[in-house]
């Protein structure tokens, strides 16, 4: 009915309703479900920023080969550290399989510049051609 | 009302539309929540060596260096034109304007940040150059 009635005689339930509480729980659930995946392979970088950027749909994907340089000069490849020697052969390796030759590159913007052409001589040493360069599209 | 019979009491033919809205909310904030984490970036090209030394260089190549100047900030050059980071998309645009050939090197020093030289790229990518090659001193002394 539309209108409220009071019906005073009848007992009173004092029950809390749970099922609001549990569809909040079960959403947030859901979230970090969805988000901790894409946190965790990541290394902490502060990307610089780049108004021409474009959209790279699959430097997101989980198998995607990103090579990050972080501001104290420490080289990544996916999230395990690794000399810039030995990046050529690790990424040899990881490009064996996949059709898709593509190396993705995150550096910070406080970086060594040395230390990323470091990087970038370490992924030209796996017959990479393509980089991309990630970078952060600023909000205008 | 139409339907019910039985009862006195009318029935209500209107969709509740609560639990839309709640899974409408829920897919909003899910999305909201993912559509930042899309990767933005620039193209570029890592070339490799030439393969004879002896090949005589293209004078027609346009190469962009960032050199540093002692922490302050850095100087830029278009070949061995001293240019300001203001004017480098224009003065790319008007260089590739009768191009056809839209490819540009960059070179950095070492002693800079990656944030310093990522502009330059940037430049590079807003004067309509697609390929934006990145020498580092390997490629230049050939190995």
């Amino acid at each position: 009915m539309a209108q409220a009635t009071r019906d005073e005689g009848k007992k009173v339930n004092s029950d809390i309703n749970v099922t609001p509480m549990v569809d909040v729980m079960l959403v947030l659930l859901i979230i970090f479900m969805v988000v901790t995946p894409m946190l965790n392979n990541k290394v902490n970088i502060e990307l610089p920023p780049a108004t021409a950027a474009v959209v790279m749909e699959d430097a997101s994907k989980e198998d995607a080969i990103v090579v990050a340089v972080t501001r104290d000069g420490k080289t990544f490849l996916g999230g395990d550290q690794v000399q810039a020697a030995d990046l050529g052969p690790r990424i040899t390796d990881k490009l064996e399989n996949k059709t898709d030759k593509r190396v993705y590159f995150r550096g910070d913007i406080r970086s060594n510049y040395g230390k990323c052409m470091d990087a970038i001589d370490g992924i030209r040493a796996a017959g990479v051609s393509q980089l991309g360069m990630i970078a952060e599209k600023p909000l205008i | 009302m139409g339907m019910g019979g039985g009862g006195g009491s009318g029935a209500r033919s209107d969709i509740n539309v609560t639990p839309l809205i709640d899974v409408l909310l829920v897919l909003l904030i899910i999305f909201m929540v993912i559509q930042p984490s899309t990767m933005r970036g620039l193209d570029t090209l890592v070339p490799q060596p030439p393969k004879n030394h002896d090949a005589e260089p293209d004078t027609r190549t346009i190469v962009v260096q960032v050199l540093g100047s002692g922490g302050g900030n850095p100087s830029y050059k278009i070949n061995e034109d001293a240019v300001t980071i203001d004017t480098l998309t224009a003065k790319l645009q008007e260089i590739f304007a009768t191009r056809n050939d839209k490819v540009m090197f960059v070179k950095g020093d070492k002693d800079l940040d990656f944030g310093q030289v990522l502009p330059v790229i940037n430049d590079g990518h807003a004067a309509g150059v697609d390929n934006i090659g990145i020498i580092t001193p390997a490629v230049e002394s050939g190995h």
